[in-house]
């Protein structure tokens, strides 16, 4: 969905500076937009369909943008994301806990600042290390504060903090703007201002990517060396990038302990939320700016969901990540154009199908027949 | 800290046999990490992969062998002699190995059907490939043996280990320990010595090492790399497998998600070690095994957080880890 | 049976048929769930009234516990159990007339999200969970929408204590921590004496119940004898090693070693304990849940003085000839499941219960079907039956039951541990009065 403003004669519309859409672009903008918005509206059309499974994708999809900066610019895989997710949102919880203070954007802002502090850290860190290295560290890392909220009795344990007036896991949920709301109201609310900070936080990166900050993150994900030599202060960019990126997880993971109103270290903390957030920007596709956010519901959706609809919820969610491997890489936002071109093409040419459906048959008896092949040399060896 | 350390001279001091079974309980657990370490280390350091199902390869083993095991012991009556326990040790061995070597098959199918179409892929999707193929496996045990947690069947009312433990160590060795943790040091130490010796001393092994340093140039040679990335992806599989067949023949109950912890402690200890090394492996499962069960006797708080202390603090010394080679074998 | 609490509003004082129907809303259903065939014979017309309000359709019931992964030691045991209670109340013509639909989810880590779920797919009420930290996470939702939830575990001690005070929709089936922590340092104490006992060690799991259940145990046993704490260990939940804790006990040579290890830690524990020889470096071990495990044991594994806590079930007491219920559970769950019913069997079984015999007699009052406040109104100071004996869910929404401690031997007719010497404590001797908060209470004893 980014586009680049480059010169292609159709007509845009400038939104500001810097940022142009097409009109279809700008009409799917506004139209994802209302969406998002009626969510509240719609929710009770199927059980599956759940406000809180949404907002929670949308939450978890936003710290997935946030990884993705890392990601799609400077080529770094982070697989410690949740640490900020979790700093996010346990920095909520200890201002509601220990400072006494219920009023949301201060929890919201309480959360930030936890984030900020440890990306700030971790990011001066690991801001050298690239490939598996930074992977495995920035694991390492998340496990680290995993072990230490696990295992610190003031935070919990694995019974977490609540976000609920006292800290008490009755109590009324924070203030939002001052208002003292029903848990119903207060979670629409909530789930509105989640839009609004959505969409701030997208144009943001949007922005960001398109400054030179971001061509410069761009040019060390190529080659660091030659960014280097041309100027560029290396750990300096790719420490602030994981700042950002720490950030969004960090404003994503208030937003969600304030959404969930509690708190823990397996559902914010342990290393496969890490695993799920990178495989949500993948999923959704990382080459796009909206992808993560995508792949954050659908994924969220599918593991909330699968578990009600069948026992064998990981060989579902396996099976769905491995056919994105195998024939969506570009990731479900990523692969649009193809698919409609591709529909487009079939709706005009309905033999194509055929070839389809031959191409697929070839590819499992090529599967079948390497897999025969590999048996057979591991019993008899090569002839 | 310091106080700690003093005390723990002075234990060592007056209670020597305490010392060496918290160390005995380190190497134990170091050597099971081994196993399972190493082959996820061969497999990185030759396929350039970081394979997140390899747990999975280790639940598979452990599974594979409680069902295997309760079978053979459940053909003979409970060793009351030398020679029935010769034979009861005869066959927990037989199943140990079959285990294993079940994964053999499985990964090279594995490899040869979804993850050698990967190899020229972005990494991401190596792990996202490999992380769908950890909830596939998960699943697929779970539908084959039940969701719950397994042991191997009792013999004469003793669970495996308990059997094989009538061997007294104390006559040996002047203090009472698990016989069966001891034979499960003596394998860990045998796989490693057999490694070296498969990487330093066959020609195989030096045709996988060559594949490692330069796959064009073994290619242009004439190796085919597509047979050595299959044989290294099995060899890796039967190691997880072997890891978790001896594992599960312990006091531990096996189930479909046991993989989980295992892959996140071998990464602790490959990245120790330094990526790809079998030496490294070797000296960060034994590092991570001993320390993190000596720092659990002296601070039983830090259990949890020990082993990725340690990697943090080896990552930020000595980056390439104590033996790194970046993707070569040594 | 001497110490049952007695249900405070029905004041059932005898055990003949009459009294027990009046006191568990007079019907068929409750006489199926206290496991008494015999008694059914004959009480068909006890039944509901009837009402043309009660609906036609099945009650929806949905049930969160552990189905998969290691904790599913404890949560199919609860499944089985709500399941066996699901089918006797279909078989003696349902709630009211109204047959019972469970559903079974796994709770994961997910037990709000779980919870709502449920209630948006219409549920009339909801069981589980098994995690103590997933029931915490769940009140606030509960208290918000106003759909009954009964526990079958999730026994945070100071749940219904402290923080909770007002409870409408929220209640809790199982004994909580302090009654099988307490119970644990009362046996050791019946055992060997209070003067023999000059040190004791912990080893726990590493989260929140394990922390609880130390301190109280370790309350309670120093304020029953003069012993010291010489080692506490806590291991990971679900740990695949228990050595380093094994050899540090073995070499403190305490007198008592307290566990509160369940499911494959207990096992884990006690397996890798007797391979460095820790049933004799002390003179007891008590585990409150170690009986869980009772499918999982060898005979190897419970050799030596180890004593479990059953909660507030044990099928085999009191004698099967004296009280059948117990024993025919017991062949229910064989029959059904192949499987002997531990405590949390009952926590499955006790949960629907409480909920299916308090709506009967609340369907009963009103005639018709009754609201969710008025069941929950039931609830409160309900008093009922199961083959694990009487209980009552006091007005601070938690059951009050026996507490069953006895000593684990081998049995080989059924295949596993059987417990020997049970004690059984009243709920009196073991928990605070209401009112009082456990540690309180423990600090004045």
């Amino acid at each position: 969905m980014s586009t680049s403003d480059q010169d292609d004669g159709k007509r845009r519309i400038r939104l500001f500076k810097g940022l142009y859409l097409t009109p279809l672009q700008l009409v799917l903008a506004v139209a994802g937009i209302l969406a998002l918005f009626l969510v509240p509206e719609i929710e009770g059309v199927s059980t599956r369909l759940s406000l809180t499974t949404i907002h929670q994708g949308i939450l978890w999809g936003m710290a997935a943008v946030g990884l993705n900066l890392l990601l799609r610019h400077t080529e770094l895989v982070s697989f410690g994301h949740a640490a900020f997710f979790g700093a996010g949102a346990y920095g909520g919880a200890i201002v509601v806990n220990f400072l006494g203070v219920d009023a949301g954007l201060v929890v919201l802002f309480g959360g930030v600042t936890l984030a900020l502090f440890f990306s700030l850290l971790i990011g001066w860190l690991v801001a050298e290390y690239r490939d598996i290295y930074f992977a495995l560290l920035t694991l390492a890392f998340g496990q680290v504060l995993f072990a230490i909220a696990l295992g610190w009795g003031t935070l919990g344990q694995d019974e977490g903090l609540f976000l609920r007036a006292g800290g008490s896991f009755t109590g009324d949920p924070p203030t939002l703007f001052a208002l003292e709301l029903g848990l119903r109201q207060y979670r629409i609310l909530l789930y509105y201002l989640t839009i609004v900070l959505l969409v701030a936080s997208l144009l943001v990166m949007w922005r960001l990517i398109n400054s030179p900050f971001g061509n410069a993150l761009d040019a060390i994900g190529q080659d660091r060396t030659r960014a280097r030599f041309i100027g560029i202060p290396v750990k300096r960019y790719v420490w602030a990038a994981f700042v950002v990126s720490g950030v969004y997880g960090g404003i994503a993971g208030a937003l969600y302990g304030m959404r969930r109103l509690q708190v823990t270290p397996e559902g914010t903390l342990e290393v496969f939320r890490s695993g799920e957030i990178l495989f949500m920007a993948i999923l959704g596709g990382f080459q796009t700016l909206l992808g993560p956010v995508i792949g954050g519901i659908v994924l969220r959706w599918l593991l909330e969901n699968a578990r009600f609809v069948t026992e064998h919820f990981e060989l579902l969610t396996g099976l769905v990540l491995i056919f994105v491997v195998f024939f969506m890489p570009q990731g479900i936002l990523g692969s649009l154009p193809k698919i409609a071109a591709g529909t487009r093409k079939r709706a005009r040419n309905p033999g194509m199908v055929g070839g389809d459906l031959s191409t697929l048959g070839t590819m499992f008896a090529d599967a079948a027949r390497d897999a025969a092949r590999t048996i057979k040399i591991l019993l008899f060896g090569v002839k | 800290m310091a106080v700690a350390a003093a005390d723990l001279l002075l234990q060592s001091v007056t209670d020597p046999s305490g010392w060496v079974i918290h160390t005995l309980n380190g190497l134990f657990r170091g050597f099971i990490l081994f196993m399972i370490a190493s082959g996820l280390t061969i497999i990185f350091g030759v396929l350039g992969i970081l394979n997140l199902a390899h747990g999975e390869f280790y639940a598979l083993g452990a599974l594979l062998f409680v069902s295997l095991a309760s079978y053979l012991t459940g053909l003979v009556v409970a060793p009351t002699d030398p020679a029935s326990l010769l034979l009861f040790g005869v066959l927990v061995l037989v199943a140990i190995l079959v285990a294993a070597a079940v994964l053999i098959p499985v990964s090279a199918v594995i490899e040869t059907v979804l993850v050698r179409k990967i190899y020229d892929r972005d990494e991401v999707y190596q792990l996202l490939l490999t992380f769908g193929l950890l909830l596939v496996l998960i699943d697929l045990m779970k539908i084959s043996w039940g969701p719950g947690t397994h042991r191997p069947d009792a013999v004469g009312g003793e669970s495996l280990n308990q059997v094989v433990d009538v061997i007294p160590m104390e006559e040996w060795f002047g203090f009472s320990y698990s016989s069966y943790a001891i034979f499960s040091i003596f394998a860990g130490a045998v796989v490693f010595l057999a490694l070296l010796w498969f990487f330093d001393r066959t020609k195989t092994g030096r045709i996988v090492r060559a594949t490692a340093i330069n796959r064009e140039m073994a290619t242009a040679i004439g190796v085919s790399s597509d047979r050595v990335f299959t044989l290294v992806f099995a060899m890796g599989g039967f190691f997880a497998g072997l890891a978790g067949a001896i594992h599960s023949g312990s006091a531990i109950a096996a189930s479909a998600d046991m993989g989980g912890d295992a892959l996140v402690l071998s990464f602790v200890v490959i990245v120790v070690g330094g990526l790809g090394s079998i030496r490294g492996a070797f000296v960060g499962a034994i590092l991570v095994g001993v320390l993190s069960r000596w720092m659990t006797w002296q601070q039983p708080a830090l259990e949890l957080a020990a082993p990725f202390a340690l990697m943090v603090v080896v990552l930020l010394v000595r980056p390439e880890g104590l033996y790194g080679t970046w993707g070569e074998i040594e | 049976m001497t110490g049952d609490i007695q249900p405070t509003d029905t004041a059932a004082k005898g055990f003949d048929r009459r009294t027990m129907l009046k006191a568990a809303g007079g019907s068929a259903l409750a006489v199926a769930l206290a496991g008494c065939s015999d008694l059914l014979s004959g009480s068909e017309d006890d039944g509901g009234n009837g009402g043309e309000e009660i609906p036609d359709e099945p009650i929806k019931a949905g049930l969160q516990t552990f189905t998969e992964g290691a904790a599913s030691v404890l949560g199919l045991q609860a499944q089985y159990g709500a399941e066996e209670a699901v089918s006797r109340i279909n078989d003696a013509d349902g709630v009211a007339g109204r047959e019972i639909q469970l559903d079974v989810v796994h709770e994961a880590d997910a037990h709000q999200e779980n919870y709502n779920t449920f209630v948006e797919e219409g549920k009339d009420v909801t069981f589980g969970p098994i995690s103590s930290g997933g029931h915490l996470s769940m009140l606030g939702e509960i208290e918000d929408s106003g759909v009954i939830n009964v526990s079958t575990d999730g026994t945070v001690t100071t749940l219904f204590e402290e923080e909770l005070t007002d409870p409408t929709y929220a209640f809790r089936f199982q004994n909580h921590d302090v009654m099988e922590a307490v119970s644990a340092a009362v046996t050791a104490v019946e055992q060997l004496g209070a003067d023999n006992i000059d040190t004791y060690a912990n080893i726990n799991p590493n989260y929140a119940f394990g922390e609880d259940e130390r301190r109280l145990f370790s309350a309670a046993i120093e304020a029953l004898t003069d012993a010291d704490e010489v080692y506490s260990g806590f291991p990971d939940l679900l740990a695949d090693d228990m050595s380093t804790h094994v050899t540090s006990v073995v070499q403190e040579e305490p007198d008592v070693l307290f566990t509160s290890c369940w499911g494959g830690d207990a096992t884990l524990l006690l397996d890798q304990g007797q391979g460095q020889g820790m049933p004799d470096a002390t003179d007891i071990i008590v585990g409150p849940v170690l009986y869980g495990s009772a499918n999982d044991y060898t005979e190897g594994d419970i050799q030596g003085n180890i004593w479990s806590g059953s909660r507030n079930f044990y099928w085999g007491f009191p004698d099967t000839d004296r009280w059948s219920p117990g024993q025919e559970l017991f062949e229910a769950a064989q029959e059904a499941e192949n499987t002997i019913p531990t405590a949390h069997y009952m926590s499955g079984y006790g949960a629907v219960t409480a909920w299916a015999t308090a709506a009967e007699k609340a369907s009963d009052i009103v005639g018709g079907w009754p609201s969710q406040e008025q069941i929950a109104a039931t609830l409160e100071n309900h008093g009922f039956f199961t083959p694990a004996g009487y209980h009552t869910m006091h007005e601070s929404h938690q059951c009050y039951s026996n507490s069953h401690f006895g000593r684990m031997v081998w049995s080989d007719d059924i295949g596993g541990p059987l417990l020997e010497d049970v004690s059984v404590a009243d709920p009196r001797e073991v928990s605070p009065p209401p009112g009082t908060s456990s540690f309180d209470w423990l600090e004045n004893w």
